[in-house]
């Protein structure tokens, strides 16, 4: 896969107020370490670097104005309402070495034992491995058709691309497809009436319950 | 029964402010698909299990519905035709407070229309403005 080049500009001033102006003016903060040298701050299209986001990009090539290398992008920060990135962080990296990052699993499939009554839990959306920076694997997509009821998809039983080793314990359980807890229909659905009775009160006396003060004297 | 806290330390709360925005809580976590609150407010017991019964009817049994929030402060009220003063009132329902990006319900386990279709519902019993979001794999 072809590493996608971004422009941005390396920045001197730093900080909360800065930071601001920058995403005012459409562009995005972020910062480079790794490798042991400097870290340095920099700044780069917000509109630019969603797109990459949006197409799984891990890897990109940043021109700094005609010197660019490859960098691996290690957290992205987003807003409140988890929509927009607000800062990123890349890190150095050489195309040879192995690294260790998270990928995402997107499970595939109906499992089996929906058609008696189960549901898929999916426990764990991504594990870490360790691969060559150049072998990332965008998604891991295991199946899940074959799972009945309690039946579970392990960290193992994932088939991993070539180069890439598991660095999560093989145990963990992915997917997992159980039953729904029956409960009766009016109590599920419907709900009770509301009760009048009031929560107990922590180190409260007991003549103390209904106490209007709650302080006792 | 409507949802409170078991166990408290104090019966009765003050109003309180609710400040800034959702710092956490804010992402989906345990579902596939959430309902993200858009702006604060204070969600009270009755309507978050409204929402809850509304998704639950929705999607027939299907599914798994998880509440993110819970009412854990009391408002109090005075009985009607009481003179003013004679201290505070006494505890007439639990709220939940939610700032403005908090997720107040995820779904799991159904497709996307069919949490689309569920979440519509309960965002129609929220006093807040919300979102439905689908949760985001990888960064």
């Amino acid at each position: 896969m072809e590493i996608p080049t971004i422009k941005a500009d390396r920045r001197t001033e730093v900080g909360t107020r800065v930071s601001r102006l920058i995403r005012e003016q459409g562009l995005l903060p972020g910062i480079i370490y790794g490798h042991g040298e400097t870290p340095e701050a920099f700044q780069l299209s917000a509109h630019e670097f969603k797109l990459h986001l949006r197409d799984g990009v891990r890897l990109l090539k940043v021109d700094f104005g005609g010197q660019a290398g490859d960098y691996l992008i290690k957290d992205v920060q987003y807003d409140h309402l988890q929509k927009d990135p607000v800062h990123i962080d890349l890190t150095r990296v050489d195309l040879n070495e192995r690294i260790t990052v998270n990928v995402s699993i997107e499970l595939r499939g109906t499992p089996k034992g929906i058609a008696d009554g189960g549901i898929l839990d999916h426990i764990l959306d991504h594990i870490e491995i360790e691969c060559l920076a150049s072998g990332i694997p965008q998604t891991l997509h295991p199946s899940v058709a074959d799972l009945g009821v309690g039946d579970a998809l392990t960290a193992g039983d994932l088939e991993l691309p070539a180069g890439v080793a598991l660095n999560t314990d093989p145990d963990v359980k992915i997917a997992a497809v159980n039953l729904l807890a029956t409960k009766s229909a009016t109590a599920t659905e419907e709900g009770d009436e509301p009760s009048s009775t009031e929560p107990e009160r922590i180190g409260g006396r007991p003549e103390d319950q209904g106490d209007d003060s709650g302080d006792s004297k | 029964m409507a949802m409170m806290p078991k166990r408290v330390k104090y019966r009765k709360f003050q109003r309180g402010k609710i400040r800034d925005r959702a710092t956490s809580g804010n992402s989906v976590s345990y579902g596939e698909f959430g309902l993200q609150a858009l702006t604060k407010g204070w969600i009270t017991a009755r309507q978050i299990e409204a929402g809850r019964v509304a998704a639950t009817h929705y999607l027939h049994r299907e599914g798994k519905v998880f509440m993110r929030i819970f009412p854990h402060k009391s408002i109090s009220a005075k009985p009607l035709e009481t003179r003013m003063g004679k201290g505070k009132g006494e505890p007439a329902h639990w709220v939940a407070c939610v700032r403005s990006g908090t997720m107040l319900y995820e779904i799991g386990g159904v497709e996307e229309d069919v949490a689309r279709g569920a979440m519509v519902r309960i965002a129609a019993k929220m006093p807040c403005r919300c979102r439905f979001v689908v949760r985001r794999h990888g960064l």
